[in-house]
């Protein structure tokens, strides 16, 4: 499968390269180097003349021939070297001819015949050797103007206040052709410098000279190609030589001097003049006819300086004509890496920013940690000071977690494991169920359940715990957590039991003032009966004596006894009542029969008083729950303050009315009304407020026991004033259906 | 103990009211036996020989306010005799003031009772022997002619025939004659006797 898919890409991909062959005409350039390739210059401008046609067309095809001009020199070596040429070429001639270096354009003209009609496009020629040669018109190509002049403009902005020149130059073709350009530019400049013409010197002696140079001192290398004792140089080297003895700093045209330890000058790159000579090359080869093509001077000519040579001779940047490249400028690390510096910081600063936070959370979390344990303590030192015991319970697994106090509470020793039957164990039996009943519901609602239950201790006390417990509901509403405290209640438990003694007391208490206050009607009503009572005895006795008694009188005499005394017997029972002193009992009351017994009590007060009194009962069952003995309590109370009220009240007009009603809310109500001075305003409020009394020996707890007692039988007690003067107090209790064991 | 002596008992407790009545009529009184004040007010017949037993402490009227009417408002000379079941001092200061026989506290020895029953039977028939006296005498007096009456009073008065003479505008021995028929018809010897007799017929003079 595979071997398949390569084998046709294969045969696509060689398609796709016949069909280019095709399409274009295969070109051939051929490149003539003045020189060899050691020489810089041209290598540099043929590099970059190819890159620019490879760059056009793949297809062109480049050949390169040396022709080493300046070495050899005679005619010998031209007429072998332009002989190999034409025999190289005859065959399969190039499409097209570029020389390099300004001596190889003469050779070309010279053999023409080397390569007949052949276009040759020629660079790095100067205008003067340009116009010397006056080459064929299928010959064109780029002309090099120095601008030696700029040079010095150049060197004189860097050293305004150099005032010596030296000019170097050797004594090869292209040396001497500089000299006289040299000596004319220098003459045009003016006589601002001291000049001095380094020309065709041996080149030690030029080495000696140029090492005697001030070093305030201007030096414009040009070429030196070859010096009078027959040595040839290659002058990017020699300017790189003499730029390393010159105490002065050294200017040159070309580009090639710059990098090699020349400052610099107004030159031409030769790579801009390769690409050039291409472009030239390319319109050529794409049809143009050379003879229409005039030779081009090359636009890309500059002020190109180095940076480390002007670093070594102390020259300022700032002194620099605008728009000068400088090159070799030890770029600072900012400036080449500017992007990455500036991520690498931003990475950095970000990693120290993540760090900090890190490091702040870290810090945070401990603090937060140490926070946590610090309240945890707190808590549980809270909690075990306020003899609180927290817990915490996993349904699932049957886990429990409770503070140490929690066990302590319990009476659990430090190595009793945690399960809830070991907690259940400690409740007291009675308390069993009103334990698990609590935590039962706990689970069913979010509410939080208290009950208190006892817990039997080891050493046999018992200690009343107070459980709070409440779930938590988990993200699918079934709650398993159950959490809570246990809170020692013990002393609360205690306290209200004293005070419901204490309570109980006061309500005895009470009772026992309210009969003190009727102790003397009460006699009376123990009183008529034991008459009665003495009275049929007598009679039965004097009956007796009688010759023949009259038994059928005696009997009823004897009947009545019993009767009378029963009735005795009641008052007492009912006293007894009042004066027992217990704990609140509840039970069915008839609230009539209530009335009835009360009023029956106070029969001879309110004989005593002048005051009559009315009863107005509902037909109904009217029962109530509660303590009867307490709900008499307040009856009484109400009836004695009823009484208390119209003491004032002429005789004529003193009447107390009482009434039951069973209301349809459910509560059975009895009313006790007066006409006596009513309730004044001021005191409307503060009537049932303890201590709080209108009467003259009164203690102030009579109606705030009655509201107490009322309000413990789920009822209410009113006080307001009647509508035709006097008061009503009223007393609602809820009512009980008859059908629950009337008593 | 004559069948004749009458009880009104009144008494609001209808157990004391009932034994009161059984035992006084195991004595042999006759019983009119009351549970209100007003029914016994509007029974009340002064002419029947007897005596009250009042409870002091009844609703609506009490027995020293029974008291109040039936002597002051009514003139019966009633004898009353009071029980209470709380004897107080200011109550039976002013029952006895009031006149009454006796002030008993409940519950009542029958002896005690007896005897201030007894007590107020004696009053009873020493009051109605003396008012049968007087309507004797009233009606002997009421039998003399007014010239006798006249003589009457000048007599009762102390004055000598001879000035009866002069006041009546006759002479003495007309008088004698009126006097010695007045006497007779008055059934009076002495003069002594006369002045007692218009004493205690006319007790305010």
């Amino acid at each position: 499968m595979t071997t398949t898919r390569i084998v046709v890409w294969s045969i696509g991909l060689l398609f796709l390269l016949a069909g280019e062959g095709r399409a274009g005409e295969r070109a051939r350039v051929l490149m003539l180097h003045a020189f060899n390739y050691s020489f810089p210059a041209t290598s540099v401008i043929a590099e970059a003349a190819r890159k620019r046609l490879i760059e056009h067309s793949k297809s062109v095809e480049i050949d390169a021939e040396f022709l080493d001009l300046a070495r050899n020199s005679d005619e010998a070596h031209s007429l072998q070297v332009a002989t190999y040429i034409r025999d190289k070429y005859e065959k399969d001639p190039p499409n097209l001819v570029i020389t390099l270096g300004s001596n190889a354009l003469p050779f070309v003209i010279k053999y023409r015949n080397m390569l007949p009609g052949i276009p040759v496009v020629f660079a790095s020629i100067s205008p003067q050797t340009y116009a010397a040669l006056q080459p064929p018109p299928e010959m064109t190509g780029i002309i090099t103007a120095f601008d030696l002049a700029k040079t010095l403009a150049l060197a004189e902005r860097l050293q305004p206040q150099a005032r010596r020149l030296f000019v170097i130059a050797g004594s090869g073709e292209t040396d001497r052709r500089w000299q006289p350009i040299a000596r004319k530019m220098i003459a045009e400049r003016g006589s601002k410098f001291e000049t001095t013409f380094l020309f065709e010197l041996p080149y030690s002696e030029l080495v000696t000279e140029l090492s005697k140079v001030p070093n305030d001192a201007i030096v414009i290398l040009l070429t030196v190609f070859a010096d009078p004792e027959g040595k040839t140089f290659v002058p990017a080297q020699v300017a790189a030589d003499l730029s390393a003895l010159s105490p002065a700093p050294v200017y040159g045209p070309y580009d090639s001097f710059v990098g090699r330890g020349a400052v610099g000058g107004f030159v031409e790159t030769f790579e801009s003049i390769g690409v050039a000579a291409a472009e030239m090359a390319i319109e050529i080869l794409g049809g143009a006819d050379p003879a229409t093509l005039a030779p081009r001077t090359n636009p890309a000519q500059h002020y190109r300086v180095d940076y480390r040579a002007m670093q070594r001779w102390n020259l300022k940047e700032k002194d620099l004509p605008p728009n000068t490249v400088v090159l070799f400028k030890k770029p600072t690390i900012w400036d080449e890496y500017r992007g990455s510096v500036l991520s690498a910081l931003f990475v950095l600063g970000l990693q120290t920013i993540i760090l900090g936070a890190l490091l702040v959370q870290r810090r945070r979390r401990q603090r937060v940690e140490e926070l946590l344990k610090e309240s945890d303590e707190r808590m549980t030192f809270a909690a075990a000071a306020a003899n609180i015991g927290l817990w915490q319970f996993d349904r699932d697994t049957d886990e429990l977690w409770v503070t140490d106090h929690g066990r302590v509470l319990f009476g659990l020793p430090n190595d009793a494991p945690l399960t809830r039957e070991a907690f259940l164990a400690a409740v007291h039996p009675d308390d069993l169920e009103t334990a698990s009943r609590s935590l039962r519901k706990s689970f069913r609602t979010e509410r939080s359940i208290a009950s208190d239950v006892r817990i039997v201790l080891p050493s046999g006390k018992t200690r009343w715990i107070r459980m709070r417990a409440r779930s938590y509901a988990e993200s699918n509403g079934e709650p398993k957590q159950l959490g809570g405290i246990f809170v020692d209640i013990t002393d609360q438990k205690s306290a209200e039991a004293e005070t419901a003694l204490q309570r109980v007391e006061i309500e005895h208490l009470m009772r026992v003032s309210v009969l003190g206050e009727l102790s003397g009607s009460i006699a009376h009503e123990v009183n008529q009966p034991l008459t009665a009572i003495l009275s049929n005895a007598q009679a039965a006795l004097h009956l007796l004596k009688q010759n023949s008694p009259d038994l059928v009188e005696i009997r009823d005499a004897l009947e009545d006894i019993v009767h009378e005394d029963n009735r005795a017997g009641e008052v007492i029972h009912r006293l007894r009542g009042l004066l027992k002193k217990g704990e609140r009992k509840m039970e069915s009351v008839n609230v009539n029969d209530l009335v009835r017994s009360t009023v029956r009590l106070l029969h001879s007060e309110l004989i005593g008083r002048d005051i009559s009194l009315r009863l107005d009962l509902d037909h109904g069952s009217s029962l109530t729950r509660g303590d009867s003995v307490q709900l008499q309590q307040v009856l009484l109370n109400l009836v004695m303050n009823a009484m208390d009220a119209m003491a004032s009240t002429p005789i004529a007009q003193r009447s107390i009315l009482i009434s039951t009603r069973e209301a349809k809310t459910g509560m059975v109500d009895v009313l006790v009304k007066d006409r006596g001075h009513g309730i004044p305003p001021k005191e409307n409020g503060r009537l049932f407020e303890p201590f709080y009394t209108t009467k003259a020996h009164g203690l102030g707890l009579g109606l705030a026991l009655c509201s107490t007692i009322i309000e413990a039988h789920q009822g209410k007690l009113t006080l307001v004033n009647g509508e035709d003067g006097g008061a009503v107090a009223g007393l609602s209790l809820p009512a009980q259906q008859p059908a629950v064991s009337a008593v | 103990m004559t069948g004749m002596f009458t009880v009104y008992l009144v008494d609001d407790d209808p157990g004391v009211l009932k034994s009161f009545s059984r035992l006084l009529r195991a004595k042999g009184y006759d019983v009119k036996p009351y549970s209100s004040p007003q029914a016994f007010l509007e029974e009340h017949d002064e002419a029947i020989p007897g005596c009250a037993l009042l409870d002091v402490s009844m609703p609506d009227l009490d027995g020293l306010e029974i008291q109040d009417v039936l002597i002051t408002a009514s003139g019966s000379h009633r004898p009353i005799v009071f029980v209470t079941g709380k004897g107080d001092i200011p109550t039976s200061v002013r029952a006895m003031k009031a006149g009454a026989i006796d002030f008993l506290t409940k519950p009542v020895k029958d002896q005690d009772l007896f005897e201030a029953l007894s007590r107020a039977e004696a009053m009873d028939t020493e009051l109605r022997r003396l008012r049968s006296e007087q309507d004797v005498m009233q009606a002997k007096v009421r039998s003399l002619t007014p010239r006798e009456r006249e003589v009457l009073t000048h007599v009762v008065a102390g004055r000598l025939n001879k000035q009866i003479a002069g006041e009546l505008g006759t002479v003495e021995k007309t008088i004698k004659v009126h006097r010695s028929r007045m006497m007779e018809k008055l059934g009076i010897r002495t003069v002594a006797d006369l002045v007692r007799m218009a004493e205690k017929l006319n007790p305010s003079k």
